[in-house]
């Protein structure tokens, strides 16, 4: 088992993915047909203004969790410098998704709320911004979202490309999406699940607080969502059948997580929570049209909560190849 | 008096700073290269594991001399075989010709030596440890009070000035055997020549172009 990488890299995976996948749920629905038509619309508000806050709480428990690079902060501006480094092309998606996810909130932001954008008009200290507001909002707001979800599905796969990348070092993590090819199957399983996560904050938590879980179109999302958990589970099982079937050290990292030490935590964390549990309150959901209160927070939490495990799972399961 | 630069002799100007920047930056490398041009020797570092007894004399000599912490050292001790035939697998940095380790290292603190050694630049080191993650060998140690990843690295400098690794000079019952591999009179040589000295786990694909091994029959 590997003890280089522990809870701090684990929640800045979760945040990573969770903070691009809200981006993309924002995005998903910025581009409906009739989303101009509300007014008010929480899940795409949620999703852009969480997106960037998210992904800079991540980035700071990464440099937190940093050597002497915590200690001597200019050393992180090294961190841009190796080009074959997956490290080095998470640094760059990050150092561009950060500022573009913010602007995106922030215009979702003025768009929703236009008092907001006149208070902010009226300050005589922004009258040198005068310029800014007469361009196009909806537009200007659409271009970053557009280049925000490229990012975004950057930052939610180079998540799991980060771990799949040390190759046979931990054969557990560097796993193929289909066998004998040289394609990793975790960067797919990140995105599925940084998806999810997202999908559990915006729709289940906060459009169901906010909008009573009755928003255009909420049936084909929780549907969509329902295949996201099922599509999750496959990748999981595939997963774990074929480190087992791979012996060695990738078969002991599926040991411990089915058998051994690590068991409850894949038991409890992802059989029921992040699977059996949001698979009820979904198929649910979808045969209704929308959540009820309870069903849309305990769903939402507990994905919310089996996608932070998930990382930390596959982070702790991480068995080095045997010599 | 602003200086008066029409726009196309300002993008000329431009246009020939950024050829002469890109012509410069290969003339550059090849002085600093041929500054540090030596004899190219090539090492190379047996470890016989019929002899070895896992006494740890070599643990022990690297930390000293590599003034580690105690229990920290760049030799780890792998127990291997079965109650009847116990034997022991000494691993540490295999100078791979293609390491991994530098491959992930996000700041290049990570880099080869033009004679096969593999180094660390702890100036460039932020403490991110995926080097750790990637080097199938586990050669890696994390020295938390410096915040760096740090490995064997050949005691370089007492090889260099003609002297031996610690840990080649502490191992009593001669296991580890040390050498010239581009002096085809050596004893190093001969032992690959031969085929008995391999290199660890080579479907790793790392391709070691220092340490080898004698490996015991399982």
């Amino acid at each position: 088992m590997q003890t280089a990488w522990g809870w701090l890299v684990a929640i800045y995976l979760f945040l990573g993915g969770l903070s691009a996948g809200s981006l993309l749920i924002a995005v998903l629905f910025e581009f409906y047909k009739d989303r101009e038509r509300h007014d008010f619309f929480p899940i795409t508000l949620a999703g852009a203004t969480v997106s960037g806050p998210l992904l800079i709480l991540g980035t700071l428990l990464l440099i937190f969790d940093l050597g002497a690079g915590r200690r001597e902060p200019w050393r992180i501006f090294f961190l841009f410098a190796n080009f074959s480094s997956a490290m080095t092309w998470g640094v760059w998606l990050l150092t561009s998704f950060i500022p573009v996810s913010l602007l995106y909130g922030f215009l979702e932001f003025l768009d929703i709320f236009p008092k907001a954008r006149q208070w902010l008009k009226d300050r005589r200290w922004l009258r040198w911004t005068s310029f800014l507001w007469n361009l196009p909002l909806r537009r200007t707001k659409r271009i970053f979202a557009g280049v925000g979800a490229v990012l975004a599905i950057g930052v939610a796969t180079y998540t799991g490309v980060l771990l799949s990348a040390v190759g046979p070092a931990i054969p557990f993590w560097s796993t193929p999406l289909f066998p004998g090819v040289h394609f990793p199957l975790m960067p797919l399983l990140f995105l599925v699940s940084a998806l999810s996560t997202a999908d559990a904050l915006t729709v289940d938590i906060i459009a169901t607080l906010f909008a009573g879980g009755r928003f255009p179109y909420s049936r084909r999302t929780h549907l969509i969502h329902l295949a996201l958990i099922i599509a999750e589970a496959l990748l999981i099982s595939h997963l774990l059948l074929h480190a087992f079937g791979e012996g060695g050290a990738a078969a002991e990292s599926a040991r411990q997580i089915v058998l051994g030490q690590h068991a409850p935590v894949f038991w409890i964390f992802i059989i029921l929570l992040a699977i059996v549990f949001p698979l009820v309150g979904h198929i649910y959901a979808a045969g209704l049209g929308w959540h009820m209160l309870v069903s849309g927070l305990s769903s939402g939490i507990s994905i919310l909560l089996s996608g932070l495990f998930l990382r930390y799972l596959i982070l702790v399961s991480g068995v080095p190849a045997f010599l | 008096m602003p200086v008066n630069i029409s726009r196309r002799r300002f993008l000329g100007l431009a246009a020939a700073a950024g050829v002469v920047a890109v012509a410069g930056v290969p003339l550059l490398k090849k002085e600093a290269s041929s500054a540090e041009e030596g004899p190219k020797a090539r090492y190379a570092l047996i470890i016989d594991t019929i002899k070895c007894t896992g006494c740890g004399a070599c643990i022990e000599a690297c930390r000293l001399r590599n003034k580690l912490p105690e229990g920290l050292s760049y030799i780890r001790r792998i127990v291997k075989g079965n109650e009847r035939n116990r034997w022991f697998l000494m691993v540490q940095c295999q100078h791979c010709a293609k390491p991994p380790c530098a491959t992930v290292c996000p700041t290049n603190a990570t880099y080869r030596r033009e004679d096969g050694v593999v180094l660390i630049d702890e100036r460039l080191c932020v403490g991110c440890r995926y080097c750790m993650q990637a080097c199938p060998y586990q050669a890696r140690v994390y020295d938390e009070e410096r915040g760096v990843a740090d490995k064997c690295w050949l005691c370089l400098p007492w090889v260099l000035g003609g002297g031996l690794p610690a840990c080649v000079e502490a191992c009593i019952p001669g296991a580890r055997i040390f050498g010239r591999a581009d002096d085809p009179q050596s004893e190093v040589a001969q032992l690959i020549a031969s085929g008995r000295a391999k290199p660890l786990h080579p479907e790793f694909g790392t391709e070691p172009s220092i340490l080898f091994y004698i490996m015991q029959e399982e």
